[in-house]
């Protein structure tokens, strides 16, 4: 007997959690008369556990004592919380009535479907509930990363492809050989807990890398690996890379070679850093009252960036989402590229992982079928994305709001929110409390009572991943991780009458006689992937596979010129003055030289919080006593309005205020104010929020590129 | 023998993996007991910072004082491998009693919030030791940065550093723990301690 087996009698189920915060970590869940009594990391190939403190407050998650175990019917105003409990019968009859009246009456256009990453395994996400949807006649769904889509549209004008989706694409090689690291916004102790990202950075500190955290946080990251930090302006990362970029086109630091051989239009983008386009050069003077930072700061980064090879350059989604977050993508890429730091073979087609899809029937949403492409589409994000029926995620509430005669595709009566806390997410809470409240109908899949769910008619439990079955794929974009399919196998059945989310999209199948729909358990449908699996990889072995391209470190770019195109060519056909052929600095709404400053000085963003994902795992005990849910403001600020340590504060502008205390801290920039996003919006009977909501504070509007601008806010705080 | 821990403070990044997988695996709710906690040490003023992490437990020391003051003998120091335990049914409990608590300097007896509670703490994982594991904060760090075994093998190991930013070594004590300290951090004042959970 193993050490493991004489431990006790449990049963010991292996599964992967996948809480879309870019982790894909082993779980090891000890089963012990059908309760799960604990969860433990599995060591990776290094040694290293992946795991994150969120993993394991799991357990308390799954036994929390407010999920949500049977189907509820709203009795109160919606967004009351009023509920009373019904059965799964009546629920679903009542929502498939509610869907067949609304498609009668307003068409398929009119129904909204989004649907988070919640668990984003395969058989009980978002293909489940699209093709039923789609079985249905169709759905309006969303586009947009809300996480970074800003980076989707920079690596797509910039590259033709996008080299990540999850984690920064650094291969662990990469930091062991760097000399100088700069965490560009990138704080990865806090964000890419479940990957080797952070030993990586603290083994290249120990091999003497020299690390640079620019941001406008001292956060942890810059805390364990960095020796230098260099608080920035939210906003303005643009334009301190632009200088960057001109003191190493200035003074010939380029890398010539690499720019000749790979690069188009490096003669356009050198005109408007050097300032011949207008006039304006983009010199690190020009760009220290822009962004706070001291001139020879830039430039001596810029010398060292450019001669310290290999070099990283750390960007991060973070600073993508504000205002032309694109943008700073955009320079990002232009500075790796013009310094000969960015490594090709990121963009080197791929083994194709996906070898097989679930079986669910496939078919394009009718509802997208007849649109034409939106006018800021990039071939790279694909016909379905850019089709102009989608609603931006960023703008879904106005959406909502003004329908049609907003310029919207449709008007919109009915909205699916599965696993989403959509309202607490996305800008602009209490308009998007408003939007809400217009809808004929609204449905929620959810585990708990969140914010978004006490506006639903209709709320449905969902189970946790651990109470159900399904398979996770390889996914090579996560750098060192899943290099093979693992069966993620069910730990204890589903709690109360919970249901998975293929349950449930089964049941509603037969209440709306949607026929084709598979309607075998999610055991049966994994042994099923894992048969075409194993055939698949016999194909392969005895080499009469379906064309799979060959791995190669060649890089294979789909811009119109099939270089790095520092003047984008897909960029400049969509002719708009915000999104300019080669990466500009575009001042932002709601700068500092916005006239609104005069009322609201400070800026907001609302960076990750290591004890949340997003707005997952903010009601766990164990989490809350670790980090207070807090704005966090430099001394200064708070010394000149009479504010102290944990004293309670209004945070508040034109769109909403918050109550929550003060943090008091030398970590953050002064000018600049965090609240950590994620938290619950609890308000008041006034509409004051008292759960720390940021997105009460944000607004619903998108940048031209997709993304969406969440660090870009004025706000005013006050002591109580 | 003496088993104890090793810590490599620069490696540190305050993630408090250890934290919740301490609980996790001793079943400790949220409250005012927690067997190990994260010190948040933030020295110096703006732009000039430092931020020091140091995780906190028991540290098993050689010579106990919480041993020597427990008038009812429930704290014990094990001959084998020298973790010092709890017999939770014999403490008299805090409100009784609380010697304990009154005598270590580290703040490693805790108490839950329940009436007169019985002292618990961290046990270094005896438990996992048994099944050839070592404690669970170790095998949950992310980045490596604590290590436990026998004291000469950490000493070996690592050196015999016994202070580091945020931890004083009480000699009589012998707390069996060894560090790998900050870098850079003396040239800065302390400008504030956080703890996390917080205690009482
Ligand atoms: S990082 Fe944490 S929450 Fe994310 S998958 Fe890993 S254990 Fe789960
Ligand atoms: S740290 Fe405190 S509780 Fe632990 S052995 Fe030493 S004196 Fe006792
Ligand atoms: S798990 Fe490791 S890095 Fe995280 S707080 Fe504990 S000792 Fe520090």
């Amino acid at each position: 007997m193993n050490a493991e087996q004489t431990a006790s009698e449990d049963k010991i189920v292996t599964t992967v959690c996948n809480s879309h915060c870019g982790g894909i970590c082993d779980f090891k869940v000890h089963v012990r008369d059908g309760k799960i009594i604990r969860i433990e990391a599995v060591p990776e190939e290094d040694g290293r556990p992946g795991m994150c403190l969120r993993g394991h407050a799991y357990r308390q998650r799954v036994y929390s004592p407010d999920r949500l175990l049977h189907p509820l019917k709203r009795t109160g105003p919606r967004g009351s919380g009023e509920f009373a409990r019904i059965s799964w019968d009546e629920a679903l009859e009542t929502v498939a009535g509610e869907m067949q009246r609304i498609k009668a009456a307003y068409g398929n256009a009119s129904m909204l479907h989004f649907c988070s990453m919640c668990d984003p395994h395969v058989l009980h996400h978002v293909l489940a509930f699209h093709s039923l949807l789609c079985g249905f006649g169709g759905y309006t769904a969303p586009w947009g990363y809300i996480s970074c889509e800003g980076n989707a549209f920079a690596e797509g004008v910039t590259f033709g492809k996008s080299s990540r989706i999850g984690y920064t694409p650094h291969k662990p090689d990469e930091y062991q050989e760097a000399r100088l690291i700069v965490m560009w916004g990138w704080n990865p102790a806090t964000t890419e807990m479940g990957s080797g990202v952070s030993l990586s950075l603290a083994r290249a500190r120990e091999k003497g890398a020299r690390i640079v955290a620019v941001d406008p946080r001292y956060t942890d990251s810059a805390a364990a690996f960095a020796s230098q930090w260099i608080p920035i302006r939210p906003g303005t990362d643009a334009a301190a890379m632009l200088a960057m970029a001109y003191v190493i086109i200035d003074e010939n630091l380029q890398d010539r070679h690499f720019i000749d051989e790979h690069t188009h239009g490096f003669d356009k983008f050198k005109e408007y850093v050097l300032g011949r386009e207008d006039g304006v050069a983009k010199t690190p003077r020009w760009a220290e009252p822009i962004t706070g930072v001291q001139a020879e700061t830039l430039a001596d980064l810029a010398r060292e960036y450019a001669r310290e090879k290999p070099a990283l350059l750390g960007s991060s989604f973070g600073p993508g989402r504000s205002a032309y977050g694109e943008q700073y993508h955009r320079m990002a890429a232009a500075l790796e590229t013009i310094t000969g730091n960015l490594r090709l073979d990121r963009y080197a087609p791929k083994p194709k992982d996906f070898r097989f899809l679930p079986p669910f029937p496939f078919q394009p949403n009718p509802v997208e079928k007849e649109a034409p492409l939106r006018w800021n589409a990039i071939p790279s994000r694909g016909p379905s994305v850019n089709s102009s029926a989608r609603v931006n995620v960023s703008s879904f509430a106005n959406a909502i709001l003004e329908g049609k005669a907003g310029g919207y595709p449709a008007d919109y009566k009915f909205l699916w929110l599965s696993n989403t806390n959509y309202l607490n997410q996305l800008g602009n809470i209490n308009k998007a409390v408003k939007a809400f409240k217009k809808l004929e109908f609204i449905l929620v899949t959810e585990q708990f009572m969140t914010a978004t769910a006490k506006f639903a008619d209709i709320v449905l439990p969902v189970c946790t991943f651990l109470e159900r079955c399904d398979l996770m794929p390889p996914l090579n974009v996560f750098s060192s991780k899943r290099r093979n399919f693992t069966v993620l196998s069910k730990a204890i059945e589903p709690l109360g009458e919970s249901r998975s989310q293929l349950a449930i999209c089964q049941a509603l199948a037969v209440k709306l006689g949607i026929s084709g729909y598979p309607d075998q358990s999610d055991e049966e449908l994994v042994r099923q992937m894992v048969a075409m699996v194993s055939a698949n990889e016999k194909l392969k072995t005895e080499g009469t596979p379906k064309k799979e391209p060959a791995a190669s470190t060649k890089p294979q770019l789909r811009t119109p010129s099939g270089k790095i195109e520092l003047s984008s060519g897909i960029a400049e056909k969509m002719n708009h003055p915000d999104i300019p052929a080669v990466p500009k600095y575009i001042e932002t709404w709601e700068s500092l030289n916005d006239p609104l400053a005069a009322a609201y000085p400070l800026q907001l963003i609302s960076p990750h919080f290591k004890r949340r994902a997003h707005s997952q795992f903010d009601n766990l005990p164990w989490l809350r006593e670790l980090q207070p849910q807090a704005v966090s403001i430099n001394s200064r600020d708070a010394e000149a309005r009479g504010i102290t340590e944990e004293d309670m504060v209004r945070v508040f502008n034109d769109r909403g205020e918050v109550r929550i205390p003060a943090r008091v801290t030398e970590r953050i920039m002064p000018g600049v104010v965090a609240l950590p996003q994620g938290a619950w919006y609890t308000p008041d009977e006034n509409g004051i929020d008292h759960g720390g909501s940021a997105n009460v504070l944000t607004r619903s509007i998108t940048s031209p590129g997709g993304a969406l601008p969440s660090h870009t806010a004025l706000v005013q705080v006050e002591r109580v | 023998m003496q088993l104890g821990l090793y810590i490599d403070q620069n490696r540190c990044m305050g993630c408090f993996a250890c934290i919740v997988a301490c609980k996790d695996w001793h079943d400790v709710p949220a409250g005012p007991a927690s067997w190990i906690r994260l010190k948040i040490m933030e020295k110096g003023a703006y732009p000039d910072l430092l931020v020091a992490f140091l995780p906190t437990a028991c540290w098993h020391c050689e010579s106990p004082e919480c041993v020597s003051v427990c008038p009812a003998e429930a704290i014990a120091k094990r001959d084998e491998d020298g973790i010092v335990t709890v017999d939770r049914d014999v403490c008299l409990g805090r409100d009784d009693c609380g010697a304990c608590l009154e005598a270590c300097p580290y703040d490693a007896p805790q108490f839950g919030a329940e009436e007169n509670a019985k002292m618990q703490k961290c046990d270094l994982c005896v438990d996992r030791w048994a099944q050839a594991k070592k404690p669970v904060c170790v095998s949950s760090c992310p980045v490596q940065a604590l290590d436990a075994g026998p004291m000469d093998e950490l000493r070996a190991k690592y050196g015999d550093v016994r202070e580091a930013e945020g931890f004083t070594c009480l000699a009589p004590l012998a707390p069996s723990v060894r560090f790998k300290p900050k870098e850079n951090a003396a040239s800065l004042d302390l400008r504030r301690i956080d703890v996390f959970p917080r205690s009482g």
